[in-house]
């Protein structure tokens, strides 16, 4: 079809300035049936513009968030009488920007605005020159593009604000749930996979096979993690519970990282590299092999995030040797990438943007090293809770995901806007203050990472803990927390002046763009395939020659690559499949999870307490989930059991200790402590880097909200009794009951903005200031519930079970009554 | 094999050629060695009689740590001898600190000076009048749950452990010393 013209030589895409927008131009072929189109620039545009913006966002609340974690102790600086970083106290005291809150705002504009509008960018501009088709609908493309930009509007604003699923990187509630399977699905799957019917190449190009496998399976991830009953506009309970609901959130989490974070980026460096290097792709062969082990194998691998909790043995150790797996199917994109530079080495040295394409290959080697390494069980045990993960991440995000992004965007600039670059000097600054700015990053996080994973392990002779106050292990970090805060701002700035020469060069566009016009050939019926080659066997078993002809040859192979919609089953069927050969045995199986008769659910004013632990994004510093570790124990209590989270919709394990465990945090307290500890942590804690959360003892409990909560949570299975129809008043009994436990130690009874007990009891009254009737009860009843209902006595079946204010308000007041 | 020159294959894509270069060898190596790998794991971890559960592991080094601490001392009750044989023995104190540290001294300070628990140094008590009734406060609890129960986090040993080290806490001077609370009680016992 093709004639063999291209044989044993590269196309060069016309590199006249100004002109090369137009890719590959014109095949060389003409025949009946020729079609003029133009390709749809603008749309890539408008994505490359809304990558650098949301890049100089994510990346800024990025700096952000890790101020917040020096911040506390910062403001305490006295030079000469002054304390210089004193300003900062605004981020420790804010409620709607705590660092709980605005964490999952800077992963989820990194991951969904910054890479997100990366991919579409990417992807809107090389599927119509693979395809030689525009794509399928413009008025679809601009759908796509503005509900994309309203989703990450709307996450801006709902994150700070506490409305949140509290699953990480899945925060978003549930009617931005909806609007992501529309746009995703409607807009631009749709799009996609329609540009696709209507393409005038026969075969799909490797980079399609990787954008068909993102599309698909980030669409099963988001739809089957996301499963959730709304009881309000703004907050949803996740179907799953417990050691399930953990599961799923990692066989997203994990695959989000695979299919959103990788394959989308993979198939861009299968385009833009070898555009850029104009050199021809190292082997054919490698992508084929490392495309389907790469689909197939990646799904099973995300309980390597729950080793040693209280997820089954059996998932935890297949998603380590999935892991281990995945290191050469991961490689094969890396080996693919780098040595189609071969030959192109001299022009590396002189071209920014394949620096950055070098660099950012490198990292994805470097990274999909790591990851295996990090799933194997015994080096989980230190790196899991602690900085390496986030170092981890970090080299993949900054230097895979970034670098990428800005390879393939400067790449795109004089194309898309058809005029020389702005600034090509400060592409070269950009690739050096990035590359800096990545290793005054990951270095000293790996450090803190290793840091302090040794010394919550650490015993001294006597066998006791050498750290015991969990404190110290986090102030040893606040070099390190510097030096990361000194790479983040440089790679920050490395953003802000590629935005800078996106929107110069953006200003120096001609008056109109240049659209030319291209002519392709349509597919037409009757394509016979390729001859089927002959096996390189020799007199053996005929379906030996046939498996070595067809299969091991890629002749099938190549078949498929013109069927696209065979393709996008086989690829669903791969990643499904395998999701169900964990996904099954997870819930049906009864011994996975072992119930335990004496846990019970949550009363109703613990549950909104715990949608307040929730709403304050607590998960993203607290964990709870005490792994079988002697160190582990030792410092937080009994190891946590899988029967101890049947009742928690959503899990709330958490994956990071920059506090303590929170798994038996029960009755370690006293009220009085919990409430002055929200109120200020440093009033107890001087070396604390929590935040305040005096909000929570000035804001009103909405009692009247609790009834709906335990509803939903009784729709979901929760055995409710008497709560089904009185959570309200239970709410408050238990409330005054806590109020009144609380004042008897010698804690606030009435709380007054400004701080302070006081006199005039009536006047306080009046003002509204008794601490009964405020969110920090709700909180501190959860938190007293934490990891108490192992050690409770079964409940007597004979009265009513399921009465849940029998065992929670009754654990408080047994408490009480152990003085 | 190795000394033929790749070969461009007959299909460009918007000018993207590709080679027809094998999968390099050590790739095949390493990823049929990871999946031989796995299935190894697999077997010897999940079905056979050798592999032991983290668990398992967890129990045997719970035996093993109870034995390096309390081996030599046996069960310990809560009297007066014992609390001041435990005392006098350095390395039970270290043990008995780092409990201390890691979940008494967020409220009664390091140094046993107080923040919002009470002062721990000086000869006033509110629920102690003897030496005894240490251990009933850590085990029990006081004061409508300002102090809370540790029966459930610590075992008898520790507890008595505890109340040895917390009773010789007495006497010391903290460096942000709360005022006195309770009742001024006699000295402890010197055996």
């Amino acid at each position: 079809m093709f004639g063999l013209s291209t044989l044993g030589m590269v196309r060069k895409p016309p590199r006249d300035a100004g002109f090369a927008a137009s890719g590959g131009g014109v095949s060389g072929y003409s025949g009946i049936g020729v079609e003029k189109f133009v390709y749809d620039d603008g749309i890539v545009r408008k994505f490359v513009m809304a990558t650098v913006l949301w890049g100089v966002v994510a990346m800024l609340v990025g700096v952000i968030v890790a101020i917040q974690l020096v911040a506390p102790l910062a403001v305490k600086w006295e030079m000469g009488g002054v304390r210089p970083l004193a300003f900062l106290d605004f981020l420790t005291t804010t409620s709607f920007l705590s660092f709980g809150r605005l964490r999952p705002l800077h992963t989820n504009a990194a991951i969904f605005a910054f890479a997100g509008n990366s991919i579409f960018a990417g992807i809107y501009y090389s599927t119509q020159r693979l395809c030689k088709a525009r794509m399928f609908s413009d008025v679809l493309s601009k759908l796509h593009f503005w509900g994309w930009q309203g989703i990450i509007v709307a996450a801006a604003l709902t994150l700070p604000l506490g409305i949140t699923q509290g699953k990480e990187y899945a925060e978003l509630e549930w009617p931005i749930d909806l609007a992501i399977a529309v746009v995703w699905v409607g807009f631009f799957g749709v799009n996609f996979f329609g540009t696709l019917m209507r393409r005038r190449e026969r075969h799909m190009y490797v980079a399609l096979w990787f954008y068909i496998a993102t599309i698909a399976t980030v669409a099963v991830l988001h739809v089957f993690n996301s499963l959730a009953i709304p009881a309000t506009l703004t907050r949803s309970y996740s179907v799953y519970a417990g050691v399930q609901d953990a599961f799923m959130q990692w066989w997203y989490g994990h695959n989000a990282v695979a299919f959103f974070l990788t394959t989308p980026f993979l198939g861009m460096m299968y385009y833009f590299l070898p555009k850029a290097a104009e050199r021809p792709v190292y082997s054919y062969r490698l992508s084929i092999v490392h495309f389907w082990s790469l689909v197939f194998l990646y799904i099973w691998a995300g309980p390597h995030h729950l080793h040693y909790t209280a997820l089954p043995a059996w998932a935890s150790s297949l998603g380590m040797v999935f892991s281990l797996m995945l290191w050469m199917p991961s490689w094969g994109g890396m080996i693919n990438g780098l040595l189609t530079l071969r030959g192109a080495w001299n022009r590396v040295s002189a071209d920014p943007i394949l620096k950055f394409f070098v660099v950012g290959i490198t990292f994805y080697g470097m990274s999909t090293f790591e990851g295996p390494m990090l799933s194997i069980k015994s080096v989980n045990a230190l790196s899991h809770y602690t900085d390496w993960t986030i170092a981890h991440v970090h080299a993949g995000a900054l230097g895979w995901n970034g670098f990428m992004t800005f390879g393939m965007i400067y790449w795109l600039l004089p194309r898309l806007f058809q005029t020389e670059i702005w600034s090509k000097k400060m592409v070269a600054a950009h690739f050096w203050l990035g590359t800096i700015g990545i290793v005054l990053y990951i270095i000293p996080i790996y450090w803190a990472g290793v840091t302090q994973g040794l010394m919550w392990r650490a015993f001294d002779e006597t066998g006791r803990l050498q750290f015991p106050d969990f404190v110290e292990t986090l102030t040893a970090l606040m070099p390190m927390y510097w030096v990361r805060i000194i790479g983040g701002t440089l790679f920050l700035i490395g953003m802000i002046m590629c935005g800078i020469n996106a929107v110069m060069t953006w200003k120096a566009r001609p008056r109109a763009y240049v659209e030319p016009v291209q002519e392709a050939a349509a597919l037409t019926a009757g394509y016979s395939d390729d001859p089927v080659p002959s096996s390189r066997l020799g007199a053996n078993l005929e379906i030996a020659k046939e498996i070595d002809a067809k299969l091991i040859q890629g002749w099938f192979h190549r078949v498929w690559e013109r069927k696209p919609l065979k393709f996008t089953i086989l690829t669903i069927a791969a990643v499904v499949v395998a999701s169900l050969f964990e996904i099954i045995p997870t819930f049906l199986i009864r011994s996975n999870v072992p119930s335990i008769a004496s846990v019970q659910p949550y009363t109703p004013l613990e549950l909104v307490g715990r949608e307040i632990y929730i709403s304050e994004g607590c998960y993203n510093c607290h964990s709870q989930m005490i792994r079988p570790i002697w160190a582990e124990t030792k410092r937080y209590g009994e190891f946590s059991k899988a029967g101890e989270f049947v009742y928690d919709h959503p899990f709330q394990w958490g994956s990071r200790r920059i506090g303590p465990d929170l798994a038996r945090e029960g009755g370690r307290q006293s009220h009085d402590w919990h409430v002055r500890h929200l109120e200020s942590p440093q009033q107890l804690i001087p070396q604390s880097i929590m935040p305040s959360y005096a909000h929570l003892l000035k804001e009103d409990l909405d009692f009247d909200g609790v009834q709906r909560h335990v509803d939903v949570m009784a729709m979901l299975g929760v055995p409710y009794g008497d709560a089904l129809k009185n959570a309200n008043s239970m709410a408050r009994a238990q409330a005054n009951e806590i109020a009144q436990q609380l004042s008897a130690q010698g804690g606030y009874e009435f709380y007054v903005p400004g701080g302070g007990r006081i006199e005039d009891v009536a006047a306080a009254e009046r003002d509204g200031y008794r601490l009964a009737n405020k969110k920090v009860i709700a909180l501190v009843a959860y938190l007293q519930r934490l990891g108490q209902d192992i050690s409770k006595p079964a409940p007597v079946p004979a009265t009513d079970p399921a009465a849940p204010g029998a065992s929670g308000v009754g654990a408080v007041s047994s408490r009480a009554t152990q003085k | 094999m190795k000394e033929t020159k790749p070969q461009v294959l007959a299909h460009e894509y918007d000018g993207i050629c590709e080679y027809d270069n094998p999968t390099p060898g050590w790739w095949h190596l390493i990823f049929v060695g990871s999946v031989v790998f796995a299935g190894m794991y697999m077997v010897f971890w999940h079905f056979s009689p050798l592999a032991w559960s983290e668990k398992d592991a967890w129990k045997s080094a719970q035996v093993r740590e109870y034995k390096r601490i309390f081996g030599a001392v046996g069960d310990l009750k809560n009297d007066v001898p014992t609390l001041i044989a435990m005392k006098s023995k350095p390395e039970m104190m270290a043990i008995a600190e780092g409990m201390y540290i890691g979940n008494c001294a967020q409220c009664h300070a390091k140094d046993g000076g107080g923040v919002n628990g009470v002062n721990l140094t000086d000869n006033s008590y509110k629920n102690v009048k003897e030496m005894t009734d240490v251990f009933t406060v850590i085990t029990n609890g006081a004061a409508n749950g300002a102090m809370p129960s540790w029966r459930a986090l610590f075992s008898e040993n520790e507890r008595v452990l505890l109340a040895a080290y917390v009773s010789g806490l007495r006497g010391t001077t903290p460096a942000n010393p709360k005022p006195p609370e309770g009742n001024e009680i006699a000295a402890w016992p010197v055996k």
